[in-house]
């Protein structure tokens, strides 16, 4: 029983950072309908943000670190839209996708050149003392930054859909996802909402990677395979839609540990995206997309 | 550049990759200077610059009645096997080495060796432990042990130092070197009547392991072996220490770099690997290389250093019996090797690439490499 509970803390821990980083997938997906496969490297670079602060300002505490993080990451995703993928909105898919691929390696280079290419961990500055309570009752080993990794995830998903649906930002950024060619002639900012959508995009990434590099590590390159494996959590919920990203991150993040904890580590990767796989032949759209439909 | 001037330069650019080594022993060094194991590719590469500034203060390798300069290539492989075969082409074809040392990874020095063979160019690796990366080839040498014996080693300080009956092992499937010496452990053990109590993988890049350690921490194993390398096993052992696994924990060589108690901190105290030497040695040809190291670089050289120092110095005194700065007559002397003392421990091949070498075991204590014991073969 105790080994069940650990098993879906686990899952839970690692499921609410990828969703961390689906959600800025499926935002970016949503207003302009690009996949931006920068968004791993942004979320590399949150983590590095967070390292740096952390190393540079040691009286700081977490909840002062995080959100300067997140900001600067926010800056930085901001500032690729503009100056990166702006220009290209009018021109064919492809093109944006190549330059998204090239301000991704371009990232990891300059992470590689600045930092350094070992592997590092921010010090952590939750507290890594087991949760008594939970050692009482279910006889679990769980400690503190584990929980807080999962509930702090949870609050800014949370936050994140009131905004969304509850603003006058979010209506803009929902009626953006719905017609990007009309809503400007409602008087709406169109370059405004989509700046802002990659802010908050990256900003969740930045969280995502500065629990990433407290919990497991950070290295130049961790943005590629976390990124995939987002993008995936993203499109099992239906990519452009928020509840469907966390959804399939959660999804994505129980398979792989039930599988290693009752069939076979070996088996990991091949059960949970067979599975995945089997889930998209049945689902297209993803369990909470929209099916595309055309206007003729 | 316009097409003319590239056409004016093509002569010039296949002159020089022609020309002929003229008074230079020129060696190639596949290294992963970039990518996860970083940290080691830069001591390979300082052990093999001292190796050969020390011998170029020295006015040279005398070879066959001439003095030659000796210059090192190194390249990054980023320990990638496609890149180390790409580095190991580039060595081969166009920077016209007479021998490679390298790389180090199991999968890398494997990656490369067929190359190197087909060749005709001697491979001294100077950590690839795997059994694999010389079997059946001429040209392909090391300056270790292989996981065979090291596997042994770890299991025999398991079921007896620390008196395990049972155990479990977390490694990643892969990469040649942590699958072949975790299924050395696990057969050795079974042989000295322990029982195995979980034997779980994960895939290079992972760095959740919580849902094989929960796994482990149930089965309750007496010791926890990890066959991993130096920038994983600290996230390892620090996620089963968080998930209540108390038992003591073994690793192997690819244990041994500054980098492990960096990124570990305390959490790594305790806890024992078996290597290829111990800078507490007292041998003092060691202690010389040691000492010369640490004033260059500021740090105590890793395994790997030491190794590709014994790797360098083992091609010299190869280039100075053959006589002459030829692949060919460099393989015929390295096989040839006999009784030669390295910082790692002699070496001599008896008609295989793999010298029999003894192994230490090395405790980890306040961030210190300490050492525990030596065991022979």
């Amino acid at each position: 029983m105790e080994t069940v509970v650990q098993q879906l803390l686990n899952a839970a821990q690692l499921g609410a950072v990828y969703a961390l980083i689906a959600l800025g997938y499926s935002m970016v997906y949503g207003v302009i309908r690009l996949i931006n496969f920068a968004h791993g490297d942004i979320f590399m670079v949150g983590g590095f943000a967070g390292l740096l602060l952390a190393l540079r300002f040691t009286w700081m505490p977490l909840w002062a670190l995080m959100p300067l993080a997140m900001l600067l990451t926010a800056l930085l995703g901001v500032a690729i839209e503009r100056v990166a993928y702006r220009r290209l909105r009018q021109a064919q898919r492809m093109s944006l996708v190549i330059t998204a691929l090239g301000v991704g390696i371009f990232l990891e280079n300059l992470v590689r050149l600045g930092v350094g290419p070992e592997t590092r961990q921010i010090p952590s500055r939750m507290p890594t003392t087991p949760v008594a309570w939970l050692q009482d009752a279910l006889g679990v080993s769980v400690t503190w930054d584990k929980l807080l990794i999962i509930f702090v995830s949870l609050a800014l998903m949370a936050l994140l859909w009131a905004v969304v649906h509850r603003t006058l930002l979010g209506t803009a950024m929902r009626a953006v996802a719905d017609d990007k060619d009309v809503v400007p002639l409602m008087g709406v900012n169109l370059n405004r909402v989509i700046a802002v959508t990659f802010a908050i995009g990256s900003a969740l990434a930045a969280a995502g990677g500065v629990f990433f590099g407290q919990a497991y590590s950070l290295d130049p390159y961790m943005g590629i395979d976390l990124g995939w494996k987002a993008f995936i959590a993203a499109v099992i919920g239906g990519i452009g839609s928020i509840e469907g990203a966390v959804l399939g991150s959660f999804l994505l993040a129980g398979v792989e540990v039930l599988t290693v904890a009752y069939l076979s580590s070996n088996l990991k990767n091949g059960i949970a995206f067979g599975l995945l796989i089997l889930l998209l032949l049945i689902w297209p759209s993803g369990l909470l997309g929209r099916p595309a439909s055309k206007k003729v | 550049m316009t097409k003319t001037a590239w056409t004016a330069l093509l002569p010039l650019l296949l002159l020089g990759a022609c020309k002929p080594g003229g008074n230079e022993l020129k060696i190639g060094v596949s290294a992963p200077l970039t990518g996860d194991i970083s940290a080691l590719g830069q001591s390979t590469k300082n052990a093999a610059l001292l190796a050969q500034d020390e011998a170029n203060a020295a006015g040279g390798l005398s070879v066959g009645g001439k003095t030659l300069k000796v210059r090192f290539v190194v390249e990054d492989d980023e320990n990638k096997p496609e890149s180390t075969a790409t580095v190991f082409q580039k060595l081969i074809n166009q920077d016209r080495v007479v021998a490679i040392i390298g790389s180090q990874s199991s999968k890398c020095a494997n990656a490369g060796a067929p190359i190197a063979e087909s060749a005709g160019i001697p491979q001294v690796t100077p950590w690839a432990t795997n059994p694999n990366v010389t079997k059946g080839r001429k040209f392909v040498f090391r300056a270790c042990f292989i996981d065979p014996f090291q596997g042994k080693v770890v299991a025999q300080f398991a079921a007896g130092r620390l008196k395990a009956r049972t155990a479990a092992v977390l490694y990643d499937i892969a990469s040649d070197y942590n699958k072949g010496i975790a299924e050395v452990f696990r057969d050795e053990f079974a042989k000295l009547g322990g029982t195995l109590a979980g034997f779980e993988t994960y895939n290079t890049k992972d760095t959740d392991f919580s849902a094989q350690l929960t796994k482990i921490k149930a089965a309750k194993p007496d010791v926890l072996f990890l066959p991993n390398y130096f920038n994983e096993v600290p996230l390892q052992v620090q996620q089963a220490r968080k998930l209540g696994i108390t038992a003591p924990i073994l690793g192997g060589d690819g244990w041994d770099n500054p980098e492990l108690v960096k990124l570990g901190g305390g959490v790594m105290d305790g806890a024992s690997f078996s290597n290829h030497y111990s800078p507490d040695t007292s041998d003092p040809g060691a202690q010389a290389f040691i000492a010369k190291y640490k004033a260059r670089f500021g740090s105590v050289p890793d395994a790997a250093a030491a190794l590709t120092y014994d790797a360098a110095q083992l091609l010299f005194k190869a280039a100075g019996t053959a006589g002459k700065a030829e692949p060919r007559a460099l393989r015929d002397a390295l096989a040839a090797t006999s009784g030669f003392k390295g910082v790692t421990g002699t070496i001599t091949y008896g008609g295989s690439g793999d010298p029999v070498k003894g192994a230490v075991m090395i405790r980890i204590e306040n961030g210190r490499f300490v050492f525990d014991s030596a065991v022979n073969p």
